[in-house]
């Protein structure tokens, strides 16, 4: 699905890393400055918008854990300027039920996204999931 | 994430552009307010210094970037509380983070200094000040720069903000010194304040100090050299 030859082109989260809609927004704020510089990581802008997600700098691990897998029941469909068309289209990809923006924080895996961002205990002390999260993606290209 | 968010965030790159407020101009950076997604947000450019040599230039801008953007979030994971960073641009060397509602610990002293001190709040922000530089060091950073006017107390929950404005590096016991002799030095800029309330930063940094004591498993050593380095001052060396 992320070879690059979706059409259209959708980014499709494992979504029970997501609390917010906020860090997938600073990470696709990233994704379009890279786009913009034509200095994307990853194949095509969707794929690098789940990779910029992880915060990790491996392509292929990125993918597998914050993008879908056969088992995954719990679906985050995203897509840069998308037409009422287009999410149509999506719709009928994806079988399932759609649920509001809202409950992602009530659906979220604490366990599983401490693990995978490596958030220590202390520092949920000072700082919410979703800002550990963003600081992540951020700081990335920075470590 | 539907059509109607896509488009708010075009609508907040184009302001980005436009919409910067230069809140103040350093020696190596300058700082604007301006928003991030829908988030009030500050942002700090470096900008190249002319005098030096560009590929120098750019390779300092960019280290020093990069320094900034780590620490940022290793004191994060120490749990000291910093701005949550946003983004970094390597590009335009800029940084950009949250935007901390709420007044410098410089003001809050200030203000206890005009209108008397609360003597809970007082407490808590030197424990807080306290604990947040002994998880810095005890992590095996230093700050560089501790001084009343780089904290912020978090305006919906009275927590310490701690701005991480990261200066040359020095060694811990001199981090200390720096801010005791900032508590000073604004204690003589509101000397017109009389008996106890004139002599509360050293009470403050006391304060600090013991709480630094509790949180630091290597507070001796560190407040040894404190006294020795009292006794020099900052910049004079040891040796010779």
């Amino acid at each position: 699905m992320q070879a690059g030859n979706l059409e259209p082109e959708v980014a499709f989260f494992n979504a029970s890393l997501i609390t917010d809609v906020f860090p997938v927004l600073a990470a696709a704020h990233k994704a379009l400055l890279s786009k913009r510089r034509e200095s994307l990581t990853t194949r095509t802008l969707h794929s690098e918008l789940i990779y910029n997600y992880s915060g990790s700098k491996h392509i292929t691990e990125s993918l597998k854990r914050c993008g879908i897998s056969d088992s995954c029941s719990y679906v985050l469909a995203a897509r840069f300027d998308a037409s009422m068309d287009e999410m149509k289209a999506v719709q009928e990809i994806i079988k399932g039920q759609e649920i509001d923006l809202e409950e992602l924080a009530g659906r979220a895996n604490q366990a599983q996204i401490q693990k995978h961002y490596k958030i220590s205990s202390q520092e949920l002390g000072v700082s919410t999931l979703a800002d550990s999260i963003i600081c992540r993606i951020a700081a990335r290209d920075a470590l | 994430m539907t059509r109607l968010k896509v488009s708010r965030m075009e609508i907040e790159a184009d302001k980005e552009d436009m919409g910067l407020v230069l809140l103040k101009q350093g020696a190596e950076a300058r700082v604007f307010e301006s928003t991030f997604v829908g988030r009030k947000s500050i942002v700090k450019e470096r900008f190249s210094k002319k005098y030096r040599h560009p590929t120098l230039d750019s390779k300092l801008t960019l280290k020093r970037l990069n320094a900034e953007a780590r620490c940022m979030t290793k004191a994060r994971k120490l749990g000291v509380a910093t701005p949550v960073l946003f983004s970094v641009d390597p590009v335009l060397h800029t940084l950009m983070f949250e935007y901390v509602e709420g007044p410098m610990v410089k003001e809050l002293l200030l203000e206890f200094g005009t209108n008397g001190i609360v003597e809970e709040r007082l407490q808590d922000i030197a424990t807080q000040i306290g604990d947040s530089i002994a998880k810095l060091h005890d992590g095996g950073l230093i700050h560089g720069d501790l001084t009343t006017s780089n904290m912020l107390i978090r305006k919906d929950t009275n927590k310490l903000g701690e701005v991480i404005d990261k200066g040359p590096l020095k060694d811990k016991a001199v981090d200390l010194y720096v801010l005791e002799r900032a508590l000073i030095s604004m204690h003589s800029s509101c000397g017109n304040v009389v008996g106890y309330a004139g002599s509360y930063p050293c009470h403050m940094m006391e304060r600090v100090l013991a709480a630094y004591r509790k949180s630091s498993k290597q507070w001796c050593s560190t407040l040894n050299k404190l006294a020795q380095v009292k006794q020099r001052g900052r910049k004079r060396s040891m040796v010779g």
